[in-house]
């Protein structure tokens, strides 16, 4: 069944249109890699899948609930949808086990002992198990990513969404950011859709790419087909800019 | 320097004092009272319906337009026109927690808008509720950047409650007053003694907001 469905998508910011007749179904445990050029719509697009944006028009089924009905209720999907940004947005006021345990705490009433266990558990499996008590000010970026990588999970969500999640990291931090995700990939149950730039990560690990551009989905592929034989002239050239930079 | 001796006699001193606890008494209690409703205005300002967030704005700029001295007057003067009866103190201490929760709120206001939109999306996309965001999150952190436009209005609160002087609040502004007015001699020794007790009582507060801006996260 799937876990995220577009049907005829229309999103508006003011008069622009940022997303035009968007259709896309991804399945449950699908890993689906989104890319297109700056300013195409892609963090429009998965930002509407929890609930950062609305849409204007058609149906948005997340989890088995519509987004673009005014009525559904955001937080019931955001529960079931985590979400990692370019730019971490960790809780600053809060160390770093803190800022995994405060929403099961808070949204799931997970118990403190069992909440504190799986909050370890997570860290160590982002190799962070030493940095519970440190601030996000103290930590790298690569680390902060971890982090708040660890702090979705700790929802046990059923979805995933990674906003150019190595973007903002040095080259060397993001191999081990790549590396985390690789492995929830490997679990069959998590959907997972990611906005990246990063090629390599794309081929060894999507099961399907989509390209998108101004605002639309040009083309949506298994990433094998994608990349040895793209169908679109405008996702060949833009494949060749990032390929050959 | 004779001057000085007789005016700062021991039945004079405990006089200033007692006008240091009323100005005291009014200060801290307009003070509370003027942190939490400025805080909730400041709050509400962000509410996501429009016409609640754009009246409590509108008032709050009204009141923050008008001179204290004239809300001063309203609570005291006017208020029992309305049939409204307040003391001299309560008369002040309202006057004071309406004007200061209207320059506090634009404060918590404004300390919210310095936190990063990324702050909320991140809460919200966590699952968060708007309140839990906003009290686990980004009131904390706006607080600890509120600090110094806070305690800079907390300073001026302790000073301008000497403007209730006017309704014969007797504080310690209104007791020197009443000092000199009995010996024209004791008008700079009196002066000089109030200049020292709010500086005192001033750089004490700042001393407290320096030591919690170094202690908070
Ligand atoms: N809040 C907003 N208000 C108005 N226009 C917006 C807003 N957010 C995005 N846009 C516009 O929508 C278009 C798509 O933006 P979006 O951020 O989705 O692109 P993107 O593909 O993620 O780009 P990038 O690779 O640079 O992150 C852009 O033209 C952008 O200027
Ligand atoms: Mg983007």
């Amino acid at each position: 069944m799937a876990m995220i469905e577009f049907k005829n998508v229309e999103k508006y910011y003011g008069d622009f249109h940022a997303l035009t007749n968007i259709n896309l179904k991804i399945e449950s445990g699908e890993t689906v890699v989104l890319i297109g050029p700056s300013g195409s719509g892609k963090s429009t697009l998965i930002r509407t899948v929890n609930g950062l944006e609305t849409v204007e028009g058609g149906e948005l089924i997340v989890n088995d609930q519509d987004l673009a009905n005014k009525k559904t209720d955001m937080n019931r999907i955001r529960k079931n949808v985590g979400m990692v940004f370019q730019h971490f947005n960790l809780y600053e006021n809060k160390t770093v086990l803190e800022n995994i345990m405060l929403a099961p705490r808070l949204v799931l009433k997970r118990n403190k002992s069992e909440n504190e266990k799986i909050a370890q558990a997570l860290l160590a499996k982002v190799g962070l198990a030493d940095k519970g008590n440190s601030y996000p000010k103290q930590l790298s970026g690569g680390q902060k990513q971890r982090v708040a990588i660890a702090r979705s999970l700790a929802m046990k969500p059923k979805a995933l969404l990674f906003d150019e999640p190595t973007s903002a990291l040095d080259p060397e931090m993001i191999g081990d950011v790549l590396n985390v995700m690789k492995d929830i990939a490997k679990d069959s149950d998590m959907t997972m859709l990611v906005v990246t730039h990063e090629m390599g990560f794309a081929k060894q690990v999507a099961d399907r790419v989509i390209f998108m551009d101004s605002g639309k989905i040009l083309e949506d592929a298994p990433s094998a087909q994608f990349f040895d034989n793209p169908k679109e002239p405008r996702a060949k050239q833009f494949l060749s800019q990032v390929l050959n930079h | 320097m004779k001057n000085f001796v007789d005016a700062y006699s021991w039945i004079n001193i405990t006089y200033l004092f007692k006008g240091l606890l009323i100005t005291l008494e009014v200060s801290i209690i307009s003070l509370l009272l003027s942190f939490i409703i400025g805080s909730f205005l400041g709050v509400i300002r962000y509410s996501r319906i429009k016409w609640v967030s754009g009246t409590v704005g509108f008032i709050i700029d009204i009141i923050r337009n008008l001179p204290l001295l004239l809300i001063i007057f309203f609570t005291y003067f006017a208020l029992p026109k309305l049939q409204i009866h307040l003391s001299i103190m309560q008369a002040a201490i309202s006057a004071l927690t309406v004007f200061e929760s209207a320059m506090i709120a634009e404060i918590v206001r404004s300390g919210i808008n310095s936190v990063p939109i990324g702050q909320t999306e991140g809460a919200r996309a966590n699952g968060l509720t708007s309140i839990q965001t906003m009290w686990h999150i980004i009131l904390p952190q706006a607080y600890k950047k509120m600090i110094p436009p806070l305690v800079s209005q907390f300073i001026s609160l302790i000073k301008d409650t000497s403007l209730a002087t006017i309704i014969v609040l007797p504080d310690l502004m209104y007791h020197a007053q009443i000092i000199y007015g009995q010996n024209n001699n004791y008008i700079i020794p009196m002066f000089l003694a109030i200049s020292i007790m709010y500086f005192v009582v001033n750089y004490a507060l700042s001393l407290i907001a320096r030591w919690l801006d170094r202690r908070l996260v």
